[in-house]
């Protein structure tokens, strides 16, 4: 491998990688205190299209993980961004709970379009009207475009049929902040004066936490906890970094090994 | 470009493509696009044939073809070539009962049909019901398939009402292609199926005929491809990019039908 240069920060996922849905991954908060101990920036990154910062950051200090709101960077903020420096005005087809991302963002008169999943919003007239401004030209800007996931009442269409559908019938194509996206973790490390090479990510999705972050140069580690499944380890190539167990080991290798 | 006489040699049988050509359609029934009403009695006059070709999804083809009288053409049912009557005889050949996601006015046209225990989704342009639960229900129905079949009326791109351009069917036959990860059986221009099934309605080959129309890929493109000429109007859902289209070529690009219609008996009519 090639030689590396010391590392400057650490990204890490949220949910399967710190926690399981309501549950700390054993070992999780003390790990995280470890490794505020060494000198090395620290983000959490996810993709969400319904939890604000504010959402994420509660459910974790209810898990006493010393976090701070200004660490979390998610999907929602990565399409925050990309409306602020196309300076556009976007319609916003999300989640209600996903609004507060959003505050201050002008969003009369729109001229831009962003998608996250949101079933409330995925009506003909709705959909008709962003159709009209993506015709007249304004940029489409998914969360993300996953075709479909589950729900306690069975399979729901996720934002990527939609988006589709919107993308053919404009002859366009989206631009997608989430993750695996490579400006997902380039925008993460933006305004840090860390380079991708100085940077490493912990997650429990192999393609979009670890195939992801390798894409862009950092390195990548993978956690057998959460959506975990045996051998997925070996559904990237180049494979992971490193796979370890859950996040408190993946702290030890980096505290005893990449510092 | 060759002289009009020469792109319009040889030409025995026209098919008019309806939205956009003939009339600007809305909620309210629609109005017609000026000149269509004469330059399609003009044309019945001529010794040329004529058959209508739309992709209409929307409304029953009893009460497209009122509207259109309505609205002062001359036209009857036996004269249009429409989806819902051609998916209905492949529903009955291959034995399928469908789950349908379609407007109530087309519903009438699908009576009969079996609709029990669902083995496959028909796709129309629904408009307004085009829900996200109606959509999720249709999704779920082609997940529980182990061959997912989905039949879609058209899968235009939009359309142009008189308060603007519409979403049609394709957008939303593509996402449910994307979410399920399959291709849909598309009854309608611009498959090759359906224009031959109308040249034949007609009885005249393809190299004979010529089709006219507002959307330069369903239209212009799909007549292309089944080796008809074909000309598109400036009316309807036309864009001045499309005369710059990246694959497709029109034969011809002319103002309205009356222009159209002018051209064709000029040139043809010797």
């Amino acid at each position: 491998m090639a030689t590396r240069r010391a590392l400057k920060a650490v990204l890490v996922d949220l949910n399967g990688t710190l926690h399981v849905e309501d549950a700390a991954v054993p070992g999780a908060q003390e790990a995280l205190t470890r490794l505020r101990g060494a000198s090395v920036m620290i983000k959490f990154v996810t993709n969400t299209t319904k939890e604000s910062k504010q959402d994420l950051l509660k459910r974790l200090q209810n898990l006493e993980f010393d976090i701070s709101e200004d660490e979390i960077f998610t999907s929602l903020t990565a399409a925050r961004n990309l409306v602020e420096e196309k300076q556009v005005r976007p319609m916003l087809l999300v989640d209600d709970r996903a609004l507060p991302d959003f505050k201050g963002i002008q969003t009369s008169d729109p001229n831009a379009v962003v998608i996250g999943l949101a079933p409330e919003h995925f009506n003909y007239p709705v959909l008709n009207q962003a159709f009209r401004l993506l015709l007249d030209g304004a940029p489409l800007i998914a969360i993300h475009k996953a075709r479909y996931y589950k729900r306690k009442d069975g399979l729901a269409m996720g934002p990527g049929p939609f988006v589709a559908g919107l993308e053919y019938a404009t002859d366009t194509k989206a631009t997608v902040v989430g993750k695996p996206e490579k400006t997902f973790f380039l925008e993460a490390l933006r305004g840090t004066g860390c380079e991708p090479q100085e940077a490493v990510m912990i997650g429990d999705d192999c393609r979009d936490d670890v195939g992801g972050a390798q894409n862009v140069g950092m390195l990548g580690i993978l956690v057998k906890t959460g959506k975990y499944r045996a051998a997925d380890e070996t559904k990237i190539n180049p494979p992971p970094y490193l796979t370890c167990e859950s996040f408190p080991h993946a702290v030890d290798h980096i505290l005893q090994h990449l510092l | 470009m060759a002289a009009w006489s020469e792109r319009l040699a040889g030409i025995r049988g026209v098919l008019l493509d309806i939205s956009g050509v003939l009339c600007d359609g809305d909620a309210g029934g629609g109005r017609p696009i000026p000149g269509s009403v004469e330059a399609v009695a003009r044309l019945k006059q001529s010794r040329l044939k004529v058959r209508f070709c739309t992709n209409e999804s929307q409304k029953s083809l009893r009460e497209l073809v009122d509207t259109l009288q309505r609205l002062g053409f001359d036209i009857s049912e036996g004269e249009v070539t429409a989806p819902a009557p051609a998916t209905c005889r492949i529903l009955r050949a291959r034995g399928l009962r469908p789950h349908l996601l379609i407007p109530e006015g087309v519903r009438s046209e699908f009576h009969g049909i079996d609709t029990s225990n669902p083995n496959c989704v028909v796709l129309a342009d629904a408009g307004e019901a085009f829900s996200f639960q109606n959509m999720n229900k249709a999704f779920r129905v082609l997940m529980g398939l182990d061959t997912p079949v989905l039949i879609a009326l058209g899968k235009g791109r939009y359309y142009k009402e008189v308060s603007g351009l519409m979403l049609d069917v394709g957008a939303y036959v593509k996402a449910l292609e994307y979410a399920c990860g399959i291709e849909a059986e598309v009854v309608g221009k611009p498959s090759a199926q359906f224009f031959q099934s109308a040249l034949q309605e007609m009885g005249v080959d393809a190299h004979q005929a010529i089709m006219i129309g507002d959307d330069i890929e369903g239209d212009i493109g799909g007549a292309q491809r089944c080796g008809m000429r074909a000309l598109q109007v400036r009316t309807g859902k036309f864009r001045p990019s499309d005369e710059h289209h990246p694959q497709v070529k029109a034969d011809g690009y002319v103002d309205n039908l009356a222009q159209a219609v002018d051209l064709l008996l000029k040139h043809t009519e010797s």
